[in-house]
C-alpha cells in the first residue's frame, strides 16, 4: 500500500478550479494522496500560469480558511490536509485577460510513514477562469 | 475464510467526490462485497484519530443497518511529520495511542499498524490493545515478507512477548508470480519503451533482494541511455511486487489475524493475472484461519475501472477457488 508511483498527476488541479480575483487568481487542489496528510509533509512546488513562472512568495496556500505563506507550511505539523477538501492558491499576479489559462501546478508530498520519499505530483490543465 | 472489502479499494470513487464514505458502506452492502469492512483512518475519518461520539453512533448505526462486519482499521506510523526528523519511540507510542483507542471505539477488533513504528514501540502498547481488546496485526506487504530483516524484529518480539494480541497481516503483494500485466501496459501508454519493461521484467524475476535488483535494473538502464524520469517511475515494480513462495506465509499462519487480498486484475480466464490465489487462499484455509481477507484492489493507482465490479470479480475468483480445491 505504500509506494505511490507519480501516476495520479492529474488530480491535483480541480476541474473548473480557475477563479480570478481582484489581486491575481485562485486555483483550487486536491492532496494527490489516498488519505490525509499534515500540511508539513505538502510541499507548493512549481506554479505556472500561460508560460510564465510566479514567483513563490507571490503565492499562498490556503486551507479551512487560513492562508500559510509557502515557506510557512513545512512548520505547520499539527494542521491537517483532509483528504476529500480543496486547498487553494492564492496567486498575486496580473491577470492575461478572460478565455483558456494554461496552469500548471507541482505539488511534492513527503509522506510521513515512508521515510526518504518524495513524491512530486505535476498536473496542467487548461481553464477557463471563473 | 470469510470475504469482505477494504475502502482503501474504492479510493477513486471516493477521492472522486462520487460516493461518500456512507455510500460506500451502501455500495458494498448492496453489492454483496462485504460483510467485512475495512476502513484506513486517515482516509475516511475527519479529524482521526480523533473520533467524535457522533461519528462512532452513526458507524455502528450503519454497520448495522447494512450487516457489515468490521474487521480492521488500519492506522499509521507516521514517523516523519516534521520533515527531516524521525518522532522518538516515546512520541511514536503517543501516536498510536488514540489510533487504537479509535480502533475499539467504533467496534473494530483488529488495528492494522506499519512496520515503521519499530518493534519496541508495539511492545509497549500491547497492555493497552489488551485492555481494549483490539488486535494489533503488522500488515505484511512487498517489499517486505514473511523473512525480511524487518519482519523477523517483528517475529522475535512476538516470541518473547508471547501475546494473543499481537498478530500478522498478510497482504499478497509479497508473493505475486509476476508484475501485473495491466501495470507494464499503463507505462507502455505512457511511452516508455518496450525494451526498459523487457529490462526491468528481465530483472525482476532475477535473484536477489528487491532493493539489489532495482539497483541492477537502475545501473542498467542508465548505461543503455534510457530517460532517468521513466526509468525511475518503472523501478517501483521492484518494491510493489515481491516474489516470495507463497508457503513463506505459512510459519506466520497461528497469528494471522487478517488477510489484504491484493489484487490489480484479471486474466481471460477470471484469475488474478500477477497473483496465484489459487495457490495461496488454500494454503491459508487448510491452514486454519477463519478470519476476514479484505479484497484489496490497487489497481486505483493507475486504472479508473469501477472498484465496485473490480472487488465483485475478485470475490467471484475467491469463492470459486475455495470451493475448488
Amino acid at each position: 500500500m505504500d509506494y505511490i508511483p507519480a501516476m495520479q498527476t492529474s488530480r491535483v488541479i480541480s476541474d473548473n478550479g480557475l477563479q480570478a480575483t481582484a489581486s491575481g487568481y485562485r486555483i483550487d487542489v486536491r492532496l494527490p494522496w489516498y488519505r490525509s496528510l499534515p500540511v508539513s509533509t505538502v510541499e507548493v512546488g512549481e506554479v505556472c500560469i500561460d508560460g510564465q513562472v510566479i514567483d513563490p512568495g507571490k503565492v499562498t496556500f490556503e486551507l479551512e480558511g487560513r492562508s500559510y505563506p509557502l515557506a510557512d507550511m513545512e512548520n505547520q505539523v499539527d494542521k491537517v490536509w483532509f483528504v476529500l477538501d480543496s486547498a487553494y492558491l492564492n496567486v498575486e499576479t496580473t491577470p492575461h485577460g478572460g478565455g483558456e489559462h494554461d496552469v500548471s501546478v507541482t505539488l511534492n508530498l513527503y509522506p510521513p510513514y515512508i521515510r526518504g520519499l518524495k513524491r512530486v505530483s505535476r498536473d496542467r490543465k487548461n481553464l477557463q477562469a471563473r | 475464510m470469510k470475504l469482505g472489502t477494504t475502502l482503501y479499494a474504492l479510493t477513486n470513487e471516493y477521492l472522486s467526490r462520487r460516493y461518500s464514505f456512507e455510500d460506500l458502506l451502501a455500495q458494498t452492502a448492496a453489492r454483496g462485497t462485504g460483510p467485512g469492512l475495512e476502513i484506513v483512518g486517515f482516509q475516511s475519518i475527519r479529524g482521526f484519530p480523533v473520533v467524535t461520539d457522533e461519528f462512532a453512533a452513526r458507524f455502528k448505526e450503519l454497520v448495522a443497518r447494512h450487516e457489515l462486519v468490521p474487521t480492521s482499521l488500519a492506522i499509521n506510523a507516521d514517523q516523519e511529520i516534521r520533515r527531516g526528523r524521525v518522532m522518538s519511540d516515546d512520541e511514536m507510542v503517543a501516536y498510536h495511542e488514540p489510533q487504537i483507542r479509535a480502533a475499539a471505539k467504533l467496534g473494530f477488533p483488529v488495528a492494522r499498524y506499519q512496520y515503521g513504528a519499530g518493534p519496541d514501540v508495539i511492545r509497549r502498547l500491547v497492555p493497552l490493545a489488551e485492555k481494549l481488546n483490539v488486535k494489533l496485526g503488522l500488515e505484511i506487504h512487498a517489499p517486505q515478507h514473511a523473512n525480511h530483516p524487518d519482519v523477523i524484529e517483528y517475529r522475535e518480539m512476538y516470541a518473547k512477548v508471547r501475546s494473543p494480541y499481537l498478530g500478522w497481516i498478510p497482504d499478497f503483494s509479497s508473493t505475486a508470480r509476476t508484475v501485473p500485466p495491466s501495470f507494464l501496459e499503463f507505462f507502455c501508454a505512457k511511452g516508455v519503451p518496450e525494451s526498459l519493461i523487457a529490462m526491468a521484467m528481465d530483472i525482476w524475476h532475477g535473484e536477489g533482494d528487491a532493493y539489489k535488483r532495482m539497483m541492477q535494473y537502475k545501473e542498467k538502464a542508465r548505461a543503455g541511455g534510457f530517460d532517468d524520469l521513466q526509468l525511475n517511475e518503472l523501478s517501483l515494480i521492484f518494491p510493489m511486487f515481491g516474489k516470495q513462495e507463497p508457503r513463506s506465509w505459512l510459519e506466520l499462519m497461528p497469528e494471522v489475524v487478517h488477510i489484504h487480498g491484493k489484487f490489480f486484475g484479471f486474466d481471460a480466464q477470471g484469475n488474478e493475472e500477477a497473483i496465484d490465489y489459487a495457490a495461496l487462499l488454500p494454503l491459508f484455509r487448510d491452514g486454519g484461519f477463519t478470519g476476514y481477507m479484505s479484497s484489496e484492489w490497487e489497481g486505483h493507482m493507475y486504472s479508473d475501472a469501477d472498484a465496485f465490479q473490480m472487488i465483485e470479480n475478485h470475490q467471484a475468483m475467491c469463492r470459486r477457488i475455495l470451493a475448488m480445491n
